[in-house]
């Protein structure tokens, strides 16, 4: 479903973010991205949902060149992608709903179907209740969840989450995993930047670790 | 659809920044079309004058009275002529002496002559009043025979029409550069729009929104300010327009005239709201075109 082949990426004035990175992700496929701040994970993720282009090498997605694609069909490829922000990337001047309608917006969803979909999203990540409520009133693991049913809302079919248990304590990290895990089993691919240890050794997923931009071990744990 | 939703919306949660922008363009707008307004009834006024127009056509000293009645044929038949009338050289005399009698000078002058040193004429209305119809119309004449001279009595009508174009001339100066004013105007406000919404932009763009998803609101947005500000011009100009009248009647009534500025003119409101729209729509095009550039793939 994704295949990096010989990847790198070079962001103008610094050094390779990513260097040499090859990997392959099937359908319905749970992994973790590890590695130590600055290693690349964000950058892995940004080349995976199509938001960034690689320097060199060849990115396919559904066996399509992201390299290749035109600028007019990026935002289609996009689409398939349902991604929770590392700094959650909330709209603060609109309620919780207003922020979780916008994907089905973008997707031309719009009047009761919406509406219906909003809710549904809210009610897998436990905000019903807050969905008159503005993001800058909740609190930061409420705000990780909003920014999750967003990602899911127009129900994609992988989900790019980028350390969405960052700054959580542990009750909240095990309950945002708790949400993944319920997608992944439903078929959702699930791609997850993370550096602690808790969401590793609760799970028996694959695990790509990014060392200073380079792949270094690809190991599964299954 | 969606979209002009949206754009009503956010215009409804900022009514007094929406009408205040509304509000320039429909001045903006207002200025050039009483300027036209202006001008386009002085014209009509001044050829309404222009009918008055005379050619005078002198006579030769000894034309014969058989030329007199061809030349009255030529004249009937003329289509371009819608009245003559004929004044013979002894009524011509005796209107002079009538008029000088007054004047000692002249008296004297007359008293030396003691002929009559006038020729017989005709004074001839054209039905053109367009100064280059009269022009043409008074060499034709002037080729007749018994003709001494053709005379066209209209070099005031020709400098009104000048100072008019002249007039026409400044107006489309004053739009241009007002035009030119509103596209930065409305190019700017929108500009400032997007970077309000520059997160949200961003959001969609990375959620895959298409460009002409972004871009949409904000195009309808400048379209709506320049639909909107051009109604506002055609209100502004039909309460000047209005105020004038009771004066102009006034005015008219005075020389037994119903002239007056009619209030509903479709062509030229149709031209404000069309002109408005469409330099909205530009300005903003412009805005979005420049400000969304840096929201690109890279």
């Amino acid at each position: 479903m994704i295949q990096f082949d010989q990847v790198t990426k070079r962001y103008p004035g610094s050094d390779e973010a990513l260097k040499n990175v090859s990997f392959s992700i099937e359908a319905g496929e749970w992994v973790f991205i590890t590695g130590h701040s600055g290693a690349g994970k964000s950058t892995l993720l940004k080349l995976t949902a199509a938001i960034e282009r690689p320097t060199s090498g060849t990115v396919l997605i559904a066996n399509q060149n992201i390299s290749k694609l035109k600028a007019s069909a990026i935002p289609f490829m996009r689409r398939r992608f349902g991604v929770v922000f590392q700094d959650h990337k909330l709209l603060y001047d609109r309620n919780c709903f207003e922020n979780v309608i916008l994907p089905l917006r973008i997707n031309g969803v719009s009047g009761t179907e919406a509406a219906k979909r909003v809710r549904a999203a809210l009610d897998k990540v436990g905000l019903l209740h807050k969905e008159k409520a503005m993001p800058i009133t909740l609190s930061g693991g409420e705000q990780q969840r909003l920014a999750i049913a967003r990602a899911v809302v127009s129900r994609p079919s992988i989900l790019i989450a980028d350390e969405p248990t960052g700054n959580l304590d542990a009750s909240y990290a095990a309950d945002i995993m708790g949400i993944f895990q319920a997608f992944n089993q439903v078929g959702v691919t699930v791609i997850m930047a993370t550096h602690d240890a808790l969401g590793l050794s609760a799970s028996q997923n694959r695990v790509l670790h990014l060392s200073h931009g380079q792949l270094s071990k690809t190991e599964s744990t299954l | 659809m969606q979209a002009l939703k949206l754009v009503l919306m956010r215009m409804r949660d900022n009514v007094l920044s929406t009408f205040m922008i509304c509000l320039v363009v429909g001045v903006a707008m207002s200025l050039p079309g009483l300027f036209y307004v202006g001008v386009d009834n002085l014209s009509k006024l001044s050829n309404h004058m222009q009918d008055e127009t005379e050619i005078s056509l002198y006579l030769k000293l000894d034309v014969s009275q058989e030329t007199i009645s061809t030349l009255d044929v030529a004249l009937a038949k003329n289509i371009e002529i819608k009245q003559h009338h004929f004044v013979s050289k002894d009524e011509a005399w005796l209107r002079f002496q009538e008029k000088s009698a007054t004047n000692n000078e002249i008296n004297k002058v007359i008293l030396q002559i003691n002929k009559n040193p006038l020729p017989d004429a005709y004074f001839i209305q054209a039905k053109s009043s367009n100064p280059e119809a009269l022009e043409s119309l008074k060499n034709s004449l002037q080729k007749l025979p018994g003709v001494e001279q053709a005379l066209l009595n209209s070099e005031w009508a020709k400098r009104l029409s000048i100072l008019l174009g002249l007039g026409e001339k400044i107006i489309f100066f004053i739009a241009a550069l007002l035009a030119f004013t509103l596209l930065i105007i409305i190019g700017n406000t929108v500009r400032m729009q997007i970077l309000t919404q520059k997160d949200e932009i961003e959001v969609s763009n990375l959620m895959g929104a298409t460009s002409s998803f972004i871009r949409t609101p904000f195009l309808y947005a400048g379209i709506l300010y320049g639909l909107m500000g051009g109604l506002l011009a055609i209100a502004i100009m039909s309460g000047i327009m209005q105020t004038f009248n009771y004066s102009i009647a006034q005015v008219s009534s005075l020389y037994n005239s119903d002239f007056s500025i009619p209030l509903f003119n479709p062509k030229l409101f149709t031209v404000i709201i069309g002109a408005a729209t469409t330099i909205g729509w530009l300005g903003s095009y412009i805005a979005v075109n420049r400000s969304i550039q840096s929201f690109k793939i890279n």
